[in-house]
This record gives structure tokens, C-alpha cells and sequence, in this order.
């Protein structure tokens, strides 16, 4: 506690440990200092308005090499473009945590996978998807297909595209998401 | 909403100043002095007014009235006029602010800060209008905020009204940013604040206070529990490389090792210290020799370790401390305490990862849940990619493939399951029967020892049995994947569970064996021996060797595997780590430790040692010789499958067996806690009758005799445990129903959705369609094409005729407001005849055809001289004209005019061009005269104008470089214009309308004839 209290004052660690899903907050934060160090500076009481570029996100070992690594950027910084602060990336983690609850993991998988913002996840979203997840070795006939056969099993109400609930509804069904939906820390 | 997120409120200056604390101190400072209270009943209405007073008992209402009142702030805060002199009411200001300030960007846009619901609203308006234009979204957009923003309140109420447990729960399950979530729980404070500001004031801070303490101290024990976690960073090593199903063995091993930890540390402290203290002196009369650690007999056999060195005694030492039922009552708790946590986690595991398990929609989890995040290496990360498009190849061609199967192939599926079930029993029941009669054969032995210590041959001659079952274990189930392999299974799943399924049953049928033969044969031979330390050591042998089997199981079953993978046959590659197998065997390892427990109570030491010693060794094997595992299985429910299992049959089993050895057999005469009793159980009995002679007891004593000895008691608790469950499977069923039925509306709201986008399009589609004709329609009649010109001539004939019959109808006498549709009429057919005349003269110019643009000039002109005609007469007859001559002028004028444009247009020779122009200025400039005259002061300076205007335009057709002819007939004209002009100013004064018209009449005659003749001369 003694050195947290020095970066954050007593009432920001309140405020993180009640919003936040868990508190391994001292760890997360000496990670992203360790990003930037020179950047980052050790006393966060003040607020200071720190942003680290995505480079320098996507450059993390838990993230290097996920393939979603740039969604899961854009996804999480409030600019929409990869550059996280700190809450961003408290935000981040949080959600990908083991604690973190069902609705609040598949509502940020969600927008993952939703590559155009459209708040649906459409076919273009399901070959970005495999692509991404298969190396693009898949040829045009298969990715159809499987996009076709995905659209078939999880779409609900039949408009062609995912919705959050159809997504949600799919989740609740494949309980290992909360264990894969997840990244140590 | 996006406002919320940005400035103000967030700032830091804010923020230091307005945090928490502060905000509950001026939340309840205040109402010491309660300046509200006069203002309720004004604000709130008789609803709150006796607040007041109730506020103490009815804490129910009370807490309604908060919320409610709560909520009436939210809504009216944004609208109401700020109440003076309250301090937190500036704050619910600056939170209203941010409902108020306009919305600036479209609701798709605005994402982050959105709660859910709010979310789900917005999707699902845009969902209505997928296509829907921006001037759409605009009309929409209102609706949206409004929704959301009534969302919002909706939230903050229930916020308000839940406890602060459940709120935080709340609030940290909103999908919203950290900022957004820290903003809604700063309001629900304040909301808070002011309700308890309401309540008596020092018990609200003091509690407040003390909840704030508890819950730092919560975080604190919690990170600390976080920070001392065990094997954190290997854990997420594994998870990044070989993913999170492979995780689960080691979990599942860390879980157990804690259990053991636990028991350990429950039966040494209640246990073993009581007996050291009192009796420090319990040594071995044997001699180490090196062997006891691995059979656990000679210098062991009467340590600590085992039932037969713990004494009857009871201990005193200022407090009785009673040995036997401390044995008893600790290894009765532990194993309670083992079976409620199992239940529990199993329960856990069941609600998280089978309520709604759908095996249907492999490919849509596949692709879109089975990307394991956790994943950090590359090598991984690759080789996942790579199984993955494997399976998804796989299960596109798995459907043509199902489809083939045929009768014949069915039967031989059928023949093989039924071949290898048949087998694989006949295996399981030769190895239990197998190991039964070893077991005799070595009691035989046994019987055959002298009462002195065993030699070391004799003693290694104990380890065979262990040997032999470790053995089984290890090469049964290599037989059992082998069947695995030759049998054909329709998915992944139903493979693994048969192999699981077959392999949980050789593991009990050896286990029901030897506890066969430990609970009648052991306990039954050697009365004066001490039988439970035999059960014990045969145990401890059993954990030790299978500890070692374990350990050469991962050597060959990895290592070597790995090295012939690698190096001899680089088809096979390296192993994969097998999680069921693997598992199985920590299960059976703690089976043992669990029977064992009562035999041996510090058994869990040695499987301590075990699982910590494991959990290194299999993390090396894994990583330096495995792969991660080819086929992402679904783990969460492998380990759900895992959990259910360890807890039926394996301890369930254990559990029996030790209530069986305590309940019914007889404890050894000379050793043991329970020497000299005929149960071991018979010590509460004992106990309880012990109890009478104490006052105040009489309530365990009732107890002990009416429900613990009594079967109807059991008999009732069965009952109502099955009625229990049968309602609750009966629940299931509903719920099961139920669900189907939501699933169903969802497809059907769905099909209503898409039938409905459909009309919707097709009418916003159609509609821009009609315009669009419309507009094409104007255009074509403004484009003229050569072919069109008849068609514009017979639209200019057609106007003329429609404006011909409405005249007629006009002339037909009908009344006086016919007039203004009679001059729209011919202001119609002159702008169509206009038309008609541009568009031949367009003709004219450009084709240079001089007959067709003769025939269509001399057509327009014809059609001119009708509609002049036809005007003429018009006014000359229709007496009543002159009733509204305002008009009726106008509507000449008008004629004249749109004729003039038309002549302008029509005249196609350079002359004629001029010609009609003068004509056309003078004519106009007479015509505006006599209009203007005739309605302002018609006697006196029209004729003056009229004689300007025909001057004007002699003097424009004496300029004119005209040929003789036409001089002449201009001359001509002129003289008859003047001679009308004169006429007309005559007769002015007198009837000046009338007149008007008559000269009108012929000064129009005149011209006819003059052009007639200029046609002529032409």
C-alpha cells in the first residue's frame, strides 16, 4: 500500500477498487509505466494527461502476438485509435480479467469482432474475423461457407448479421468464453 | 452522452475537490441544522410531508420515498429552477449540466459511454432504419437521447435503491469506460448522501465510516491474497503457451493441493500437536533403514503417521482435551468440510458452464469463442491458427460425410463400440479380480511373518500390490485409447468421454476391490494386530508408488514419446499433453488421500509433497516436450465433467468407506484411539451419556437421540431431499420448455423484423421514385427533341382547346369568378403556344428547313389568330366583362403579353425579328398604358397614351431597314391603327370600356389585315 499511496491518492484508489473488477491495480500500473518510462511519471495524483501510443501498447508481451491485438486497441482507447491512458488501459485488463462478469466481457468481445463500428457484426466482420484467425489460407468458397454456416448457427433473427444479443446468446451457451475472453496479467 | 465524458465534471480540479469523502461529509453535515424541512411539503406534496416523523420506524416506506424522491430529482433536476441555499443541490446541477448540453454527434457514434441498455436501444432504433438517411437519423436522434436519457434515470434509481454491495456489483457490470462508471457511482453517492442525510446523521456517518473501513480492508486482504498467489507467473506461462484447456490440469492440481494443504493443516493442529504435547515420547522401537519411505511399514509403523499410535487418552493439561473425539470429530468435519466445498464448486461449475450448453453452433464458437486470449506465444499463436482452419476445413466436409453413412457401416460402428465396451470391461474386471487375489496371496504372506520385524525382503515384498495397481493404471488406459482409435465417433466429444467413462471405471473397480479387501479380510484376520495401520501403510504405499508410476508415466508418455516424435518417426511430431488422463490420475491421488485420511491422518503431508513435486515435474515435461494440443476442446466443461467426478464416484466412494469403517467395523483392541470399543462411533455415544451429568447440556443429548439416532429422522430428511428435487427437476423441465419458447418468439420477432424492413424499404424507396418521374417529366417537356415538336404543337393545340372549353363554359354564363380560371385558362394556351412557338422557331434555327418551320410557324400564327379571336370575341360578347374589368384587363394584358413573347420567339427572319420587336414594345407599352389608364382614371390620358405609344411605335417601324413592301404594309397598318387610336379616343369619354373594346377590335382587325397583307408581301 505504501507505494501506491504515493501514485494514487486514497480516494482514486476508492474510486478504482469499487469501479474496477479486481484490484491487482499497483501491478497494472507498474506495467504500464514499464512501457514508457520516461513517459509515465510516478505520480498520478495530479491526473496528469499521459497517453501512450498504440506502438508501444501492441508492443506488450500479452498482446504481441494476439491477433486481435489492434481491435482490442481501438476497442479500449477513448480516441478510438490505440493510444491508451491509464484508465484505458486499467479498463482494458479489467474487462479481460478472470473477475470480470459475463456481459461485460461479451459486450467488449463484441465490439472486437465488430470491425466496422456498425454495432452489428456483419459477414465483412466474420471474414475479417477468419482471416485474422487462420492466416488467410482459407480460400474465398470455404471463408464464405463458414461465414454462412456462423450467420446460420448464431443469428437469431434472421437480418444477416449478429447483433449483441445474438452475440450474447451465443456466449451464454459456450462457457469456455470466460476462460479464452482472458489475459493474465 | 458523449458529453459526459470529456471536461467539466472530470476535470481534475473537480475531481481533488469533490471525491468521496467529501461528498458524504457535505451530504450529511447539513441536516443538523435541516433548513429543507419547509420545503418538502411545497416540493414533494403531501406524499414526503410526514417524512419527517416516519423516517425512524417505517424504514421500508422510507427507503421507497428516498428512491422515490430520488428519482423525482433526477427528472425534474434538469428543468426545475435550483433550490437556493443547498449546498449538494449545486452538485446535482453540475451533474445535470451534462443532460443538458446538446448532442452534438449521431447515437452510432456515440459509444463508449453507454450503459447496456442505453446501447441496446440505440442498436436497436438504428436497426430499424438500417438504411436510413441522415435526415432520418436526425429525426430519430431525439427519440434516442430522450430514451437513453430516461435509461439513464432508470439506472440511477435502481442504483439508489440497491444496497451498497449489490451496487458496487452493479456498477462495476456496466459496459461503460472507467470515467463513465465513476461519474454514475459519484452521482448514486450523492443521492445517497441526501438520503441519509434525511436519517438520523451520526448513525449514518458511523456506519457509512465503518463500511468504507471494511471494504479497504477487503481490498487490502485481497490484494495481499492476489500478491501471495500461487505459481502465478508459471500459471500464465502455461496458459500463454499452451492455452487455457492444458491450464486446467494444472488448476485442477493447484485446487487439490490446496485441499490438501487444508486437511494437513486441520488434522496435524487437532490431532498430532495434542498428542505430541502429551506424549512427546513416541519413537519407533525399529530402526531406519531407508526402505520405510517407500513402503511406509517398520520405522513408521508406529509414528504419528498412522491410527495405531494415536492414544485413547484424554489430555489434562488445565483443559480436558478427549483424543478420541478429537479424532473423530476432526476427520468427520474435514471430510464434511471437503464434501460441502466439492458441491459447491461443482454447483458453481454446473451454473456457469452446462445450464445452456448448445452443442449445435460449433462453428460459430469456434470462430468466434474459441480464440484463447491468453495465448502469448508465437509459436502457439501460429500453430493455433493452423488447427483452427484445420477444424473448420474439417467440419465443412464432416456433413457430406455424415450423410453417406449406410446401414451396413452403422452396424459395424455398432459392432466395434459394442466390441471394445466388451473388452475394455473384461479388462477392468480381470484387473480387479487380478489384484483381489494378489492381495490374498500377499495376506497369506503376511500371516506367514513372525511377530518381529519383517526383513527387507519381506518388506519389499509388500510393495507388489501397489506395484501391480500403479502398473494397471498406467497400461490399462493405453489400451483403452488404442480401442479409442479404432472405433469411429461421430464428434470429439463423445470420444473423450468414453475414454474418460472407461477409465474412471478400471480406477473404481480397483479401488472397490481392494477396500473389499481391506474392510473384510484385514479387519476381520488380525484382531490383535493393529489392522488400521495395515490399511494405512497399504495406502501410503499406494500414494507413494503411484507418485512414482506418475513420474514414469510423463517420462515415457512424454519424454521418450517426444524423442521418437522428433527424432525417429517425424510423422508422429511431439506429444500432446493429455489433460483427461492426466487428471484422472490426480483424482485417484487424492481418492487415496481421502480413504486414507482416516487410516493415516497425516497422509496429506506425503501428497503435499506429491502434488508440489508433480506440478513442477509435469510443467517442465510440458513445456520441453509437448505441444499444445491439437484440438481446442471445451475445457471449461472438461473441468466441470472433472469436478463431477472427483466428487461422485471418487469420494463419494471415500467417503462411505470411512463411514462404513467407523460405523460397523471393529476397531483393533490394542492400538488406535478407539481401542477397547466395540465402533469407532460408539466414542459419541460414550461422550453424550457423559454429557448427562452436566446441567444445560440436555439440547445435544435430545439432539444426539432424536435426530442423529434416530432413523425416522433420515427417513424424513431422504423424503424431503428427493420431493425437494423432484420439484426442482420438475423446474428444470419448465424452464427448459420456457426457454425453447422464448427462442422461438426471438426467431419469429426476428422473421417480423426483416418483413417489416422490407416494406419499410420498398415504401422509402418508391416514394423518391414518384419525385424523380415527376421531375423527369418537367424536364422532357423543357428538352426538346426533333421529334417531340409535333408533340409540343399538339400540347399547345390541347392547352388551347381546354383553354377553349373553359371559355365555353365561361361564355355559357356562368357567374362572375369563372373569370379568373377563364384569364388562367388563356394565359395556359399562351404559354403553351409560347412553348409551341420556341420550340418550332428552336427547330427552324437549327435544322434550316425553311417549309417545316413555314408549316409550324404559319400553325403557331394560326393558332394565334384563334386564341386572339377567340379572346376578341370573348370580350365582345360577354356583357357581364365588363363587370370586372380589373380583371379582365389584367387577363388581356396578360394575353397580349405572352402573345408578344410568343411573336418574339416565333419570328424566325431577321425583319420579321425587328418587326415584331417595335411591335411588340409599342403594343406593350399601349397595352400597360391602357391597362394602367382604364384602372386608375381611364377618361382623361388614355387616348394621349395611346396616340404616345402607336407614335413610339411608328417611329420604331420607320427605323426599321425594311423592304418596300413591307413599308408599305406597315404604313397600312399604321393608318389603321391610327385610325382605331382616333376612333377610341373618341368614344372614351363616353363609354371608355366599351369603346376601349370596340377600338380594340379594330385596331386588332387592322392588324390581322395588315399582316395579312405583310404575309402576302412575304
Amino acid at each position: 500500500m505504501g507505494n501506491k499511496q504515493s501514485i494514487f491518492t486514497a480516494q482514486q484508489l476508492d474510486a478504482y477498487q469499487v469501479v474496477k473488477c479486481f484490484c491487482r491495480l499497483s501491478r497494472l500500473f507498474y506495467r504500464y509505466r514499464d512501457l514508457a518510462p520516461q513517459l509515465v511519471p510516478l505520480d498520478y495524483t495530479k491526473q496528469p494527461d499521459v497517453k501512450l501510443p498504440y506502438e508501444l501498447i501492441g508492443s506488450m508481451p500479452e498482446l504481441k502476438d494476439n491477433p486481435f491485438r489492434q481491435r482490442i486497441a481501438e476497442v479500449f482507447s477513448e480516441d478510438g485509435e490505440g493510444n491508451m491512458s491509464l484508465d484505458d488501459f486499467l479498463d482494458m485488463f479489467s474487462v479481460l480479467s478472470e473477475m470480470a462478469p459475463r456481459d461485460l466481457k461479451a459486450y467488449y468481445a463484441f465490439k472486437i469482432y465488430d470491425f466496422n463500428n456498425d454495432d452489428f457484426i456483419c459477414k465483412s466482420d466474420l471474414e475479417k474475423t477468419l482471416n485474422k484467425l487462420t492466416r488467410s489460407e482459407l480460400t474465398e468458397d470455404e471463408v464464405k461457407m463458414v461465414c454462412e454456416k456462423v450467420m446460420d448457427e448464431a443469428d437469431l433473427d434472421n437480418d444477416g448479421r449478429l447483433s449483441l444479443e445474438d452475440f450474447q446468446h451465443m456466449i451464454v451457451r459456450a462457457p469456455d468464453f470466460l476462460s479464452t475472453f482472458h489475459i493474465r496479467i | 452522452m458523449t458529453s459526459y465524458s470529456s471536461r467539466g465534471f472530470f476535470n481534475a480540479a473537480y475531481h481533488d475537490s469533490e471525491t468521496l469523502e467529501m461528498d458524504r461529509r457535505s451530504g450529511t453535515k447539513p441536516p443538523h441544522t435541516n433548513p429543507y424541512a419547509r420545503e418538502e411539503p411545497v416540493r414533494w406534496g403531501g406524499r414526503l410531508g410526514g417524512r419527517d416523523e416516519a423516517a425512524w420506524g417505517a424504514t421500508d416506506g422510507g427507503l421507497q420515498d428516498e428512491s422515490r424522491r430520488g428519482r423525482d430529482h433526477i427528472t425534474t433536476g434538469a428543468g426545475a429552477p435550483p433550490f437556493p441555499h443547498q449546498p449538494y443541490h449545486n452538485r446535482f446541477q453540475a451533474d445535470n449540466r451534462y443532460n443538458q448540453r446538446p448532442q452534438a454527434r449521431l447515437p452510432s457514434l456515440v459509444s463508449d459511454n453507454m450503459t447496456m441498455r442505453l446501447r441496446g436501444i440505440a442498436m436497436r432504433r438504428m436497426s430499424m432504419f438500417p438504411h436510413a438517411s441522415p435526415a432520418d437519423v436526425d429525426l430519430t436522434e431525439n427519440a434516442i437521447r430522450e430514451e437513453m436519457e430516461n435509461d439513464e434515470q432508470n439506472l440511477m434509481k435502481e442504483l439508489v435503491s440497491m444496497s451498497t454491495l449489490e451496487q458496487t456489483r452493479a456498477i462495476r457490470e456496466l459496459t461503460m469506460s472507467f470515467e463513465a462508471k465513476k461519474r454514475i457511482r459519484n452521482k448514486v453517492l450523492a443521492f445517497r448522501s441526501v438520503k441519509k442525510s434525511h436519517e438520523f446523521t451520526w448513525f449514518a456517518e458511523l456506519s457509512e465510516n465503518t463500511s468504507l473501513f471494511f471494504r479497504r480492508c477487503g481490498y487490502t486482504m485481497r490484494s495481499a491474497r492476489q500478491a501471495l498467489e500461487l505459481w502465478h507467473g508459471i500459471m500464465k506461462e502455461i496458459g500463454g503457451k499452451f492455452g487455457s484447456s492444458v491450464l486446467t490440469y494444472f488448476m485442477f492440481l493447484k485446487w487439490l493441493l490446496l485441499f490438501n494443504i487444508f486437511s494437513f493443516v486441520v488434522n496435524f493442529s487437532f490431532i498430532t500437536v495434542p498428542l505430541l504435547v502429551y506424549d512427546p515420547n513416541i519413537t519407533s522401537s525399529v530402526s531406519f533403514r531407508g526402505l520405510e519411505l517407500l513402503t511406509g511399514a517398520g520405522y513408521f509403523t508406529h509414528t504419528v503417521m498412522y491410527y495405531g499410535a494415536y492414544s485413547n487418552e484424554t489430555l489434562k493439561h488445565g483443559v480436558e482435551y478427549n483424543l478420541q473425539l478429537a479424532y473423530f470429530f476432526t476427520i468427520a468435519v474435514y471430510m464434511v468440510l471437503c464434501g460441502i466445498a466439492l458441491i459447491f464448486s461443482m454447483a458453481s461449475s454446473f451454473k456457469k458452464n452446462f445450464v445452456l450448453v448448445d452443442p449445435a453452433s460449433t462453428s460459430a464458437w469456434q470462430l468466434l469463442c474459441s480464440w484463447d486470449f491468453s495465448v502469448t506465444s508465437e509459436k502457439t499463436v501460429t500453430q493455433r491458427k493452423n488447427n483452427l482452419r484445420v477444424q473448420l476445413k474439417e467440419s465443412l466436409s464432416e456433413k457430406a460425410q455424415q450423410e453417406l453413412l449406410t446401414v451396413p457401416e452403422k452396424l459395424k460402428h455398432f459392432g466395434i463400440h459394442f466390441c471394445s465396451w466388451l473388452v475394455s470391461t473384461a479388462l477392468v474386471v480381470g484387473c480387479a479380480a487380478s489384484i483381489f487375489f494378489l492381495c490374498q496371496y500377499e495376506g497369506k504372506l503376511f500371516s506367514q511373518w513372525g511377530p518381529g520385524a519383517a526383513s527387507l525382503q519381506q518388506e519389499a515384498e509388500t510393495l507388489l500390490v501397489p506395484f501391480m495397481v500403479s502398473l494397471m493404471n498406467l497400461v490399462i488406459p493405453l489400451f483403452f485409447s488404442l480401442f479409442n482409435k479404432l472405433e469411429h465417433y461421430s464428434n470429439n466429444r463423445s470420444q473423450i468421454y468414453t475414454l474418460v467413462v472407461r477409465n474412471v471405471f478400471l480406477r473404481m473397480s480397483i479401488l472397490g476391490v481392494l477396500c473389499y479387501y481391506w474392510m473384510n479380510e484385514v479387519s476381520l484376520r488380525s484382531p490383535s494386530q493393529c489392522w488400521e495401520s495395515m490399511v494405512g501403510q497399504a495406502l501410503y504405499r499406494l500414494v507413494i508408488v503411484d507418485f512414482f508410476f506418475q513420474m514414469l508415466g510423463s517420462f515415457f508418455g512424454e519424454f521418450l514419446r517426444n524423442v521418437i516424435g522428433t527424432k525417429l518417426h517425424r510423422r508422429l511430431g511431439p506429444p500432446e499433453f493429455d489433460v483427461a488422463r492426466n487428471v484422472l490420475d490426480l483424482i485417484y491421488a487424492q481418492t487415496l488421500a481421502w480413504i486414507g485420511i482416516y487410516f493415516s491422518p497425516l497422509l496429506p503431508s506425503i501428497q503435499i509433497l506429491k502434488f508440489f513435486i508433480l506440478f513442477y515435474l509435469k510443467k517442465v515435461s510440458l513445456t520441453q516436450n509437448c505441444q499444445p494440443p491439437r484440438r481446442t476442446g471445451r475445457a471449461a466443461q472438461m473441468q466441470t465433467i472433472f469436478i463431477f467426478l472427483l466428487f461422485f464416484p471418487f469420494f463419494v466412494g471415500a467417503i462411505s468407506i470411512v463411514g462404513y469403517t467407523s460405523w460397523s467395523l471393529n476397531p483393533s483392541q490394542n492400538c488406535g484411539p478407539f481401542r477397547g470399543l466395540n465402533q469407532a462411533f460408539s466414542v459419541v455415544e460414550i461422550w453424550i451419556e457423559g454429557l448427562h451429568i452436566l446441567p444445560g447440556s440436555g439440547w445435544a443429548v435430545w439432539i444426539y437421540k432424536n435426530i442423529i439416532r434416530s432413523e425416522i429422522f433420515y427417513f424424513l430428511i431422504t423424503l424431503i431431499i428427493l420431493g425437494v428435487t423432484y420439484v426442482f427437476y420438475q423446474l428444470i423441465q419448465g424452464r427448459k420448455e420456457l426457454i425453447g419458447l422464448l427462442k422461438q418468439r426471438i426467431i419469429n420477432e426476428g422473421k417480423d423484423k426483416s418483413f417489416l424492413l422490407d416494406k419499410i424499404q420498398n415504401l422509402q424507396s418508391s416514394r423518391p421514385k414518384k419525385d424523380t418521374r415527376q421531375s423527369k417529366d418537367g424536364r422532357s417537356s423543357h428538352q426538346p427533341s426533333l421529334g417531340g415538336h409535333s408533340d409540343a404543337v399538339r400540347q399547345a393545340l390541347l392547352a388551347r382547346q381546354q383553354a377553349e372549353q373553359e371559355e365555353a363554359t365561361y361564355s355559357d354564363g356562368v357567374s362572375v369568378p369563372a373569370d379568373i380560371s377563364t384569364s388562367s385558362a388563356l394565359m395556359q394556351a399562351m404559354l403553351a403556344r409560347q412553348r409551341a412557338e420556341r420550340e418550332t422557331e428552336d427547330l427552324y434555327q437549327r435544322v434550316e428547313d425553311p417549309p417545316s418551320s413555314f408549316t409550324a410557324l404559319s400553325l403557331a400564327m394560326e393558332a394565334r389568330q384563334r386564341a386572339e379571336g377567340e379572346m376578341l370575341q370573348d370580350n365582345s360578347r360577354e356583357g357581364d366583362f365588363y363587370e370586372n374589368p380589373t380583371t379582365a384587363s389584367s387577363a388581356v394584358s396578360q394575353a397580349i403579353q405572352a402573345r408578344l413573347r410568343a411573336e418574339e420567339e416565333a419570328s424566325a427572319s431577321s425583319a420579321m425579328m425587328q418587326v415584331m420587336k417595335a411591335r411588340q414594345q409599342a403594343e406593350q407599352e399601349a397595352g400597360m398604358q391602357w391597362t394602367d389608364v382604364q384602372l386608375q382614371n381611364p377618361a382623361v390620358s388614355s387616348s394621349s397614351a395611346v396616340a404616345q405609344a402607336m407614335q413610339a411605335r411608328l417611329r420604331a417601324e420607320e427605323e426599321l431597314p425594311a423592304s418596300s413592301v413591307m413599308m408599305q404594309v406597315m404604313q397600312a397598318r399604321q393608318q389603321a391603327e391610327q385610325e382605331a387610336g382616333m376612333e377610341w379616343a373618341h368614344v372614351q369619354p363616353q363609354n371608355p370600356a366599351a369603346a376601349g373594346s370596340s377600338a380594340l377590335i379594330q385596331a386588332m382587325l387592322a392588324r390581322q389585315q395588315a399582316q395579312n397583307e405583310y404575309d402576302d408581301g412575304y
